[in-house]
Parts: C-alpha cells; structure tokens; sequence
C-alpha cells in the first residue's frame, strides 16, 4: 500500500528467528509491502538510536508509513521492553506496533493492546489475518503521518499571522462580535474586518467555525 | 506339682511308708516271735533229753543197788560193794541197810564228801525214808521217798531223796536198802551229759519249790521248760532255763540285720521317692519345653523342614503345609516333595544329588521356585544347614523356607510405583517446559504459515496461462522449501519431547554417555536457544558405557541441564567473557556437560553453569521433594534426579564453583554412573541383566 505523498510504507519485523522473519518477509512481499528485519530488540533499538541522532525528533521519523511487527518472545531485549523504548520515543502513532504471540503470552500482549499497542496476532496466524491487520496499522500510520503534516502546514501559517491578525484571531475564536472587536482594541469596524479576511486568509479557512476548528486541531496535541 | 493330683498323690506316698513300717514290724514281730519259740523249743528238748537221762540214771543206779549183795552175803562184802558203788557214783550219797524192822543195820557214806547226818541224826530225817520203805513194801517194787532237806554241819544243806528197796527171800519181807541221793549231785551228772551246754538245769518238786540247781544259776527264766518226772513213791520236776534273754532288737545279728535291711530299704524308697519327683519335674520341664517348641513351630510364618541324609522330608512345620498346600502327611510320604514344579524337577535332583555328595558342609541360602498344590508357582528363599545328631553326626539337613512372593509383590508394586513417578516426573518436566515447547512449535508453525500463505497470495495474484518471472519463481521455490524445512523441524519438536516422555521399558543396558546426551540435546537446545546460551558437551575420550536405565538418566540430564539454563537465565551474566561466541558479544553464558572417568568402575557426569550458584539457604532444601525456587515448577526435578541416580547405586551432589577471588562463577551437579566392565559387550548386558537375582536352586 502506498500513500503517494508520504512514499513507500515500511514494516520493520523484529523477530529472533530468521526463518520466521524471512516467512513474514515473503508474506508481506507476496502482498505487495517492503519490510526490513532485524534480529532483536537491542538491533532495532540501534537503528531508532541511529534515526533519532539524524534527525530532530519523533517528526522526523517515520516519514513513510510505518509499522512494527514485534515477537513478544525474544532472548535479550523482550518485546516488551522494546514496546516500552517506543513507548517513550513517541513513536506510537507514527509506527503502530502489532506483537505476535505465543500461546501462552495472550495475557501480557493484552496488556500491551491497553498500553497502546494495535493489536497483536497469535502465533501461528492464518492466512493474510497478519498482513491485513498490518495494512489496516499502516493506515493509521499513514493517517496520523497526513494529520501530522496538517498540523505543521497550519502551525506555519499561524507563524504568518501578525500581531494584530492574531489577537483578532483570538478574539474571533472567543466569539466577539466586529464591533466588540474595534472596541476592544480601539480601533475601527473596517480595520478589524479587513483583519478577519486576512486571518481567514492566511489560515485558509472560510467562517468563523472552520477557524475554531482549525486552532482547536492545532492546540489539542500539544495539550 | 498340681494340687488336684498332689492329694492322692501324697496320700499313696504315706499309704506306701505306713505298709512299709507295718511290713517292717511284722517282719521284726515274726523275727523275734520265731527266735523266741526257737529257744523255747531247744529248751523244751532239752528238758525233754534231760529228764530221759536222768531217768535212765536213776535206773542205772537202782540196779546197781539191787545187785549189792544181799542178806545172805557177808556184811563185809556188802560194804565193799557198796563202797565200790558210793565212789562210782558221785550222786549216791549213803547206802543203808535196815532190818525188817527199819532198824538201821548197815550204812556206809560216800568216801567224797563229809557224812550226811552230821548235823542232826538219822532218826530225825527218816520220816521220808520210812514212807518210802512202806510204799516199796506195799507195792513190792522199789519205791523213792519224797525230797528232804538235810543240813550241813558247816552251814548250808543239802536236798535228798532216798531209794527205798524191800528185800525179800521168797514171800518175806527180809530187810530193805535205802540210798540216798542228793540231788545236787544228780543234777551234776545230768549237767555233764544231758542237757545243752549253757543251759541251766533245776530240780523242783511239783509245787515248784526249788530243791537243787545248776551251779551257776545262769537261766534268765525267760526261756524255760519243766518236765514232771513220775517216780516210784514220788515225782521230781525238772526244770531248764535257757540263759538266753528275751531276744531285744539291738544285739542280735538277725534282728540287726533285718532291721538295717528295713533302714536300707527305707532309705531307698526316700531315694527313690526323691528319684521320681526329679523325674516328674524334669518330664515336666520336658513336657513343657515341647510345648513351647512345638507351638513356636507351629506359630512360625517361617517354613521348616528337615530332611535325612537320604533328602527324604522328615518334618515340617504348619508354616510350611501352609505356604506349599500339602499335608503334613504327604510331603512326609512322597518320595519326591511334591512342591517341586514339574519341569524344574530333573534339575531340583540333580543338585540334590550334589549335595548330597557334597557332605554336611553345606549352608547356604538361595533362591528357588517352589510349587503350591493349587499349581500356583511362587518364589521362596530356602535356608539350608546341616543337622547333625546328639553325637555330632551328620544327620541330615535343615531348612527355614520363606514364601517371597509376597515380598515380590510389595516389590512389584513398589517398582510400578516408581515407574509412574518417574513418568508423572518427566510428563511434569514437559509440563513445565510447555511454554517453551509451544513457542518452539510456533516458531516453524508461523514461518511455515507466512510462506504458505504468501505464496498463495502470489498465486491469486499471477493471471492463470502466463508465465512467471524467474525472480517470482525463485521466490517461491524458496517459500515452498521453507515450508517443507519448518515442518520438519516443527516435527522434530514433537519426536523429542515424544521420546522423552514415551514410557519405556525399565531396562538396564549399556549406553554410551553420548547417546544419552545426543537424545536429550534437542530438547536441551531448545531451551539454550531462547536463553542465548552456549551448550558444550565435553566427553572424556574413550570412555566406558555406563549401565543405566537409559530413560530414567535422559531426565535426569535435562533436569540438570534446564536447571542451570534458568540458573543463568534468571541472574544478570556471569562471568563476562571477551571471546563470547554470542551475538551480541557480551554474555557468555555457558553450560557444559562433561564426562570423566573417575574410577575404572565409575563414569562421573557433570552439568556446570556459570550462574549466580546455590546459596546455603536454597542448598540445605534443594533435594526436598516439592521445594522449587521457580514459580511454575513442581521441585519434582532434583529429589526424582536423586532417587533416580542412587537407584542405580550412584551419587547425586553439587558443588558452587569460585573464581580466583573466591566469587562464585557457576554450579557444577554431578553424579555418577556405574561404567561397563570389561568383556564382551553382549557378557557386559547379560551380567548385569541376572547378577542382581539369584540363581535358581533347588531347595
């Protein structure tokens, strides 16, 4: 599955048997999805390391759709202790992890699930049960990467704004009316209108909701 | 002695010693009875002989006087004849001749002694005489006056009788002759001759006054005998007393002896008497001591039996007709002990004649197979020692038997009971491995699903009729190998834990320590792998086959060896190693399995972890049945380990293994097998299949 505008999607399989990330890696191949293997969780831990050195933060990487397929049952670095270092990168929505399962770890991947996890899949899974539940992680990767892209398109027109479009911004969204507005700031009725069209402008919005609605978008993540 | 029986008992003792002293005083009684009427009867015929002779001496004498001559002889002549007479005949005291008129005519005394009627004259003590001389005139014979005293001028007298003869020439009265006897003198020429010597001879007249006796008076007047001679003209009793006393107990011979006889005879019956009573404690004794022998055969559980020097059964016990179901009777009977199996019995004889010829050294204890009546086989352990006889022959044999088939039950059971510990112990160890084993099936299970189906997913994708590109094609052929290696290994999963938990046949054979490990190394693997760690097998070359229950040692291995897997698994690394052959290069975790030789008869092996060891608390509980220091074990694994390793007659102990600073750097557990012996291999696995069970024997 591809999103033209974000680029290839990628599934990273961390498993520490070969032959079951070579299956896993000719399963997604036979559905068309590019993965990248790594044979445990301290080798993956490296390359976010490395990732996390190249860029900035958790914006920076994934670009791509992305997701991670994580053994639960691993020698060294648990899955779970693994889960817990993405945990703490913020990479969660970006690279929405699905844990595979042994029969007897059901319990703890539940737990994973209400910590933030996907989902998870039993070993041995049937058929393309595995390779749907990735594509439907890889869309919401997709999606949380578009909405974060939304978010910092808005974010830099917002930085557009001057100091006089944003404190009528503001007093829109608190829901004065213009002449409430020129009273307020002392100025007259038409300066504040032709300030509300800029604002409505630069931001890309039509009325006085969609502007709401653009700077709750805008505020909510970083609550 | 029992009271009931004491009574009559004592009574007879009495009775017996009551006839015995009446016996003994009868018998005294006769004794004295008889000598006393032997006494008196020699006394009786003495009086008897006695007053013949002095009868036949007083006729003697009176013929002598008749033939003194007559009247018409010379008086001088007469005189002569009479002192002729007077001096033959002691007794005749005086010889008188009177007229018919008892006028004194002549008279003559015995020259022997001093005149007659010295003290008083004649005429004063012829009362008598003249009697005497009127009865012989009357009755013309010659007639005898009765007793009369004369007394001695020098004191004393003297008892006489006279014999008074008439004389007569034709019709008439002529004269008479008067002798005079004394009677002292009589008796004294009775005493020479007639009477017994000893016995004391007295003349009494009829109304027993005392005219003359014996010298010494020696008669004790007990025994004595009269006898009444009728005279002419009077009558003289004479009287003879034995000197013999009453016959008293004491002195006499007779009487002694019968009395020592009765003492003897008593004391002999106090010895006898004593005799019997010992008898009757000791038969007693005896008596009871059979019984108690006899009820503490019959109370044995143990069967005996003895046997001559022929092997024919001589006795046996209850226990023994119990275990075997004969009776006493028959196995006394036959002539080969019924209790031998029917196709053993050839052999039975032939060791029986062994014995037999082998002599009363034998004693020994085996083992054999005896059958019940019922035809039930069981096996018993027979005791056999020689019996020898009170003088220390050989007499034959005896045996305790003890019926095992009880005991092989309890064995068996004991065993089955093991066995399904055992198997209940490895099921338990897969049980605690199922994680483990699940994950193991999972992995080539997933692998094999991912191939499959993203293979089908290529296949739904490709358009039927057109060609594949060789890139695809390789693909696939990769998956489709893939699919079939997983299933393999997914397959080998399950024959290893198969194998293991399989029940097998608990059988002692030869196994080589490699073949042990190799068939626990897969499961061992498996675990190593999740756990990174390294496993070594280090075997001593050239080691000897250990004899072992191949089974029971194969858990006993993985036990040891999954114990030092989580050991290290649970603790931070150990013992960092800069060589580690690991993938991340910075744990060295390390289980080795060595093999020594530690002596020729013993193969050691060893499980070293390089853990965080025991320490004393844990180790003091380590071999405690159900102690575990791991939340899902059972702590079956190192008590059954034990039990397991001592059944064979090996050890079981472990030992924390320090580095040069003293810090414990890993557990060695070890134990020890028995190895091989020399020999043929096949020799090896028959000698240790039979050694433990005895030979069968005959018994």
């Amino acid at each position: 599955m591809t999103t033209p505008e974000l680029g290839l999607s990628m599934v990273y399989l961390v498993d520490d048997e070969e032959v079951v990330r070579q299956g896993i890696a000719w399963l997604l191949r036979s559905r068309r999805l590019l993965s990248e293997g790594f044979d445990s969780g301290e080798a993956f831990e490296a390359a976010l390391e490395q990732h996390a050195a190249s860029g900035t933060g958790p914006e920076d990487w994934p670009r791509a759709p992305s997701c991670l397929v994580l053994d639960l049952r691993m020698g060294g670095m648990s899955g779970l202790a693994l889960f817990e270092r993405v945990i703490a990168r913020g990479l969660l929505e970006t690279l929405p992890v699905i844990f595979l399962t042994g029969h007897g770890d059901v319990p703890t991947a539940v737990a994973a699930v209400k910590r933030g996890a996907f989902d998870f899949v039993e070993k041995p899974f049937s058929n393309n049960a595995l390779v749907d539940r990735v594509e439907q992680a890889l869309a919401a990767s997709a999606a949380a990467l578009l909405a974060r892209r939304e978010l910092a398109a808005r974010q830099r027109r917002l930085e557009q704004l001057s100091k006089r479009e944003r404190e009528v911004m503001e007093l829109v969204a608190s829901g004065l009316s213009n002449k409430a507005m020129a009273e307020a700031l002392q100025v007259s009725v038409r300066t504040i209108e032709v300030h509300r069209a800029s604002v409505y402008e630069k931001l890309g919005v039509q009325s006085a909701v969609e502007l709401l609605n653009a700077l709750n978008s805008l505020s909510a993540p970083r609550s | 002695m029992p009271t009931h029986e004491g009574r009559p008992r004592w009574f007879l003792w009495v009775a017996l010693v009551v006839l015995l002293v009446a016996v003994q005083v009868l018998l005294l009684t006769l004794t004295l009875h008889y000598r006393s009427s032997k006494a008196q009867q020699e006394v009786e015929a003495g009086v008897l002989a006695s007053a013949e002779e002095l009868r036949k001496m007083l006729g003697a004498d009176l013929r002598r006087v008749l033939n003194l001559p007559g009247r018409e002889a010379a008086p001088s002549l007469w005189r002569e004849r009479a002192q002729a007479l007077l001096i033959e005949r002691p007794e005749l005291l005086r010889v008188e001749r009177r007229d018919t008129t008892f006028a004194l005519t002549q008279a003559l005394d015995t020259p022997t002694r001093s005149p007659l009627f010295a003290r008083i004259p004649r005429a004063q003590a012829q009362l008598e005489t003249d009697l005497a001389c009127r009865a012989a005139e009357r009755r013309s014979e010659p007639s005898y006056s009765r007793s009369y005293f004369v007394p001695h001028a020098e004191g004393g007298g003297i008892e006489v009788i006279d014999l008074c003869i008439a004389e007569r020439a034709g019709e008439t009265l002529t004269g008479h002759v008067v002798a005079t006897f004394g009677l002292p003198g009589l008796l004294d020429q009775l005493s020479a001759t007639a009477p017994p010597p000893g016995l004391d001879l007295a003349m009494l007249e009829p109304d027993g006054t005392m005219l003359a006796h014996g010298p010494q008076r020696s008669g004790a007047g007990v025994f004595r005998a009269s006898r009444l001679i009728d005279l002419p003209g009077t009558a003289i009793q004479l009287q003879l007393n034995s000197p013999a006393a009453q016959p008293s107990l004491v002195p006499d011979l007779i009487t002694t002896m019968v009395v020592g006889l009765s003492l003897t005879l008593f004391g002999v019956v106090v010895l006898l008497a004593r005799d019997v009573r010992r008898r009757a404690r000791a038969e007693s004794e005896l008596a009871e001591s059979l019984a108690f022998r006899k009820a503490m055969e019959d109370s044995l559980v143990t069967g005996l039996r003895a046997r001559d020097r022929q092997a024919r059964t001589t006795y046996v016990n209850p226990a023994f007709c119990a275990m075997v179901g004969f009776d006493a009777d028959e196995l006394l009977s036959s002539e080969q002990p019924p209790y031998w199996p029917a196709e053993l019995a050839g052999e039975y004889q032939r060791r029986q004649e062994e014995r037999l010829a082998s002599g009363a050294q034998t004693r020994d204890a085996f083992e054999t197979t005896f059958v019940r009546k019922s035809g039930e086989r069981f096996p018993a352990m027979v005791f056999e020692s020689a019996l020898r006889d009170a003088s220390g022959a050989h007499a034959g044999w005896m045996s305790a038997i003890v019926d095992l088939s009880a005991q092989r039950r309890v064995e068996e059971v004991a065993r089955q009971q093991q066995d399904r510990l055992q198997a209940t112990a490895r099921l338990a160890t897969i049980g605690e491995m199922a994680s483990l084993l699940s994950h193991e099936l999972n992995q080539p299970l997933s692998a094999i699903a991912a191939y499959a189906t993203g293979t089908l997913n290529v296949m739904d994708a490709h358009t039927p009729g057109t060609a594949l590109d060789a890139e695809m094609w390789a693909s696939l052929h990769v998956a489709a190998r893939q699919i079939a290696q997983q299933s393999e290994r997914a397959g080998r999963v399950i024959k290893s834990v198969h194998d293991f938990v399989r029940r097998r046949e608990s059988a002692r054979e030869a196994v080589a320590v490699a073949e042990l490990v190799e068939a626990v190394l897969p499961l061992v693997r498996l675990q190593a792998r999740k756990s990174d760690t390294a496993i070594e097998f280090d075997p001593e070359p050239g080691l000897r086959k250990v004899v072992c229950d191949r089974a029971m040692v194969e858990q006993v291995l993985l036990n040891l060896t999954r114990n030092g897997i989580q050991a290290m698994q649970g603790a931070p690394h150990a013992g960092a190693g800069d060589n580690g052959g690991n993938r991340l290069g910075d744990r060295r975790r390390l289980l080795v399995l060595r093999a020594r030789a530690s002596t020729p008869q013993w193969v050691l092996l060893s499980v070293i972890d390089s853990g965080p060891g025991v320490d004393d608390e844990v180790a003091r509980r380590l071999f405690t049945p159900f102690f575990t220091t791991r939340s899902e074990g059972m702590g079956l694994g190192l008590s059954v380990c034990r039990t397991i390793v001592e059944q064979h007659g090996g050890a079981l102990d472990f030992e924390n293994l320090r580095d040069a600073s003293g810090a414990v750097r890993g557990v060695e557990f070890r134990f020890t097998l028995p190895a091989e012996r020399a020999g043929t291999p096949a020799a090896r696995a028959a000698a240790s299949e039979t050694s433990p069970a005895t030979l069968t024997n005959e018994g």
